[in-house]
């Protein structure tokens, strides 16, 4: 149990320390192109090798996403009610109940917890959050509503894509899926690396208040994965990617979104760096309930 | 038709990453290609070469072999190199590099995986970390006129080989978080030289295009010749054949190039050199794996 677990979680921490080391020695690391690299080549290309090459069904898609959606609509409840308790503004504390690190940390804890299935499924929840961070997260960081960061997003074609072949049926080409397993390769290691090296650049100010956000989010996170799974009744692969995805820290890119709108960055940097390292430390209670 | 598929499935996800990189310089989105060439070497190539050998089980045998067979295949290149630029009167330390090293790193070994799976690219592995040896001491040693071991010994690679080697001898294997954690790192190394290549590709700025087009050519025709009589003289088929023919006959390395940049022999007709092999592959490279499959 304790090196299964082990196989889980240390491929996280290690590609996260690489990056960590990385930033805290000064090589230079241009955290924009290295994003742009996982997430507009990468990440479209696993999603849709992983999809397409283990016949997920529509309906277990379907399923994963719903689900995630229901979670969404669990923590904005959360958020809302966090937010008008402590009296915090939401355009700035609102969105780090909802965009999770679903990607550079969930997925690659559903594919080591339970192989290229639990990958598979935790896509299903990435592509859900994916969406959400980009309509409705990015909506009330600006202010307005706006959706073109997600036209702009090669993940939400890739996906599509997928859908078409996984609804017919039909086998995608050889070299298609070959090119596409090959470029997903980048996606995760660069993600958990830029992790680190975010990690690293980061300041955190312990005020009682991030803190207990924080501890909040995280803890809201995991009762409300594992009272969904309960209630809908999934089992296995599919009951713990939920729970883990669902009890993932606050998104490092609310960090970025919260920079470009002037949305008190150093707060949400915060509790970035807070809820990941609490997060980081209880990854092994974590596997220790989904596996 | 089937033979078409798996032909594209082996040569099309090369051509598509360098193209994705290509398409990555033009529409002027930065690169920062000393990061990514860091995080490949110092990172990512370590890890592929550990996760790849626990995955496949290659006899020390057939490794000791292709060792010996890439060794030998280098001597040939090198012997061949000397002779033509001497007969055509060209200077050494500006072309001969280009003339011996493959690119058998970022395109060799996915092609070579695509092809034959994980055994090709172990064997891949093998071909490219004598390569590797070769191009940062003997290579370097051409341009620069002197040899420098503690470049070898400062190479993370190294260290994953001489781990692999231990590991081999002793029976042992990595604990599967190690393997894990190795695999997930070593994913990144194919494609992100592949589109590194691409960006790279699209800067060079080559020049002495009628010279530099028939050297390059000439490199990828012996580098098939070679290949194919150094697979015949030690007796290898199969995936260790078609391995050492297409190793052998890959582009101009693009190591080369930086190296003429770096000590300013003629960059220019090196780049064309590049430019032109990489670009002749397309069409030789299907035909030669017609040859070997």
């Amino acid at each position: 149990m304790i090196l299964k677990i082990l196989s889980v979680v240390a491929p996280v921490f290690v590609c996260a320390a690489i990056g960590f080391a990385w930033g805290r020695t000064g090589r230079p690391f241009d955290t924009r192109m290295v994003g742009a690299l996982a997430l507009n080549l990468g990440m479209p290309c696993l999603a849709f090798s992983t999809l397409t090459s283990l016949n997920v069904s529509p309906a277990a898609f379907a399923t994963m996403a719903g689900a995630y959606a229901l979670a969404l609509g669990c923590f904005l409840v959360v958020g809302l009610t966090v937010i008008a308790v402590l009296k915090l503004p939401a355009h700035t504390y609102l969105p780090v109940f909802t965009s999770s690190n679903t990607g550079n940390m969930g997925l690659p804890l559903c594919l080591f917890a339970f192989g290229p299935e639990g990958l598979a499924l935790g896509i299903c929840i990435f592509v859900m959050s994916s969406i959400f961070s980009f309509t409705v997260g990015w909506s009330i960081y600006a202010g307005r509503l706006a959706a073109d960061v997600l036209y702009n997003n090669p993940l939400i074609y890739a996906v599509a894509l997928a859908l078409a072949f996984m609804i017919t049926g039909l086998q995608p080409p050889v070299w298609l899926a070959n090119t596409t397993k090959l470029v997903g390769g980048l996606a995760i290691p660069l993600m958990i690396i830029s992790l680190g090296v975010a990690m690293a650049n980061m300041r955190a100010q312990g005020a009682v208040t991030i803190i207990a956000i924080s501890v909040v989010k995280l803890l809201a996170g995991f009762a409300v994965g594992y009272a969904l799974a309960e209630l809908i009744g999934l089992e296995g692969a599919a009951r713990g990617a939920l729970i883990i995805e669902c009890s993932m820290p606050v998104a490092v890119h609310n960090y970025m979104f919260a920079q470009r709108f002037a949305r008190d960055p150093s707060a949400t940097a915060s509790m970035v760096l807070i809820s990941t390292a609490i997060s980081l430390a209880t990854l092994p209670l974590l596997m220790i309930v989904v596996l | 038709m089937e033979m078409l598929q798996q032909l594209a499935g082996i040569v099309v996800p090369v051509f598509i990453c360098i193209g994705l990189g290509i398409l990555w310089a033009k529409v002027g989105t930065p690169f920062d290609a000393r990061l990514i060439t860091s995080l490949v070497y110092n990172v990512g190539a370590p890890c592929l070469i550990l996760a790849t050998f626990q995955k496949v089980d290659i006899a020390p045998a057939v490794l000791g072999e292709i060792a010996l067979a890439t060794a030998a295949c280098y001597a040939a290149f090198t012997v061949i190199g000397i002779a033509l630029l001497k007969a055509l009167r060209l200077d050494l330390p500006s072309y001969l590099p280009s003339l011996i090293f493959p690119l058998t790193g970022s395109m060799g070994m996915p092609v070579c995986y695509f092809a034959f799976g994980d055994e090709g690219l172990a064997l891949a592995i093998v071909y490219f970390t004598f390569g590797a040896i070769g191009t940062f001491t003997i290579g370097a040693a051409i341009a620069e006129g002197s040899i420098s071991f503690r470049k070898i010994a400062r190479a993370p690679v190294i260290y994953a080989v001489i781990a692999v080697l231990v590991l081999k001898a002793t029976g042992l294997r990595l604990p599967e978080w190690a393997f894990n954690t190795a695999n997930l790192l070593g994913g990144m190394v194919i494609p992100a030289q592949l589109v590194a290549l691409g960006v790279s590709l699209l800067v060079l700025r080559p020049g002495g295009m009628a010279r530099s087009a028939a050297l390059g050519v000439f490199r990828l025709a012996m580098g098939a010749g070679v290949g194919f009589a150094v697979a015949a003289a030690f007796g290898l088929d199969g995936a260790a054949r078609a391995v050492v023919v297409l190793q052998s006959a890959m582009p101009v390395a693009v190591s080369s190039y930086l190296f003429a940049q770096q000590f300013r022999r003629k960059p220019e007709e090196v780049a064309g050199m590049v430019v032109v092999s990489t670009a002749v592959s397309c069409v030789t490279l299907p035909l030669l794996l017609l040859a070997v499959l």
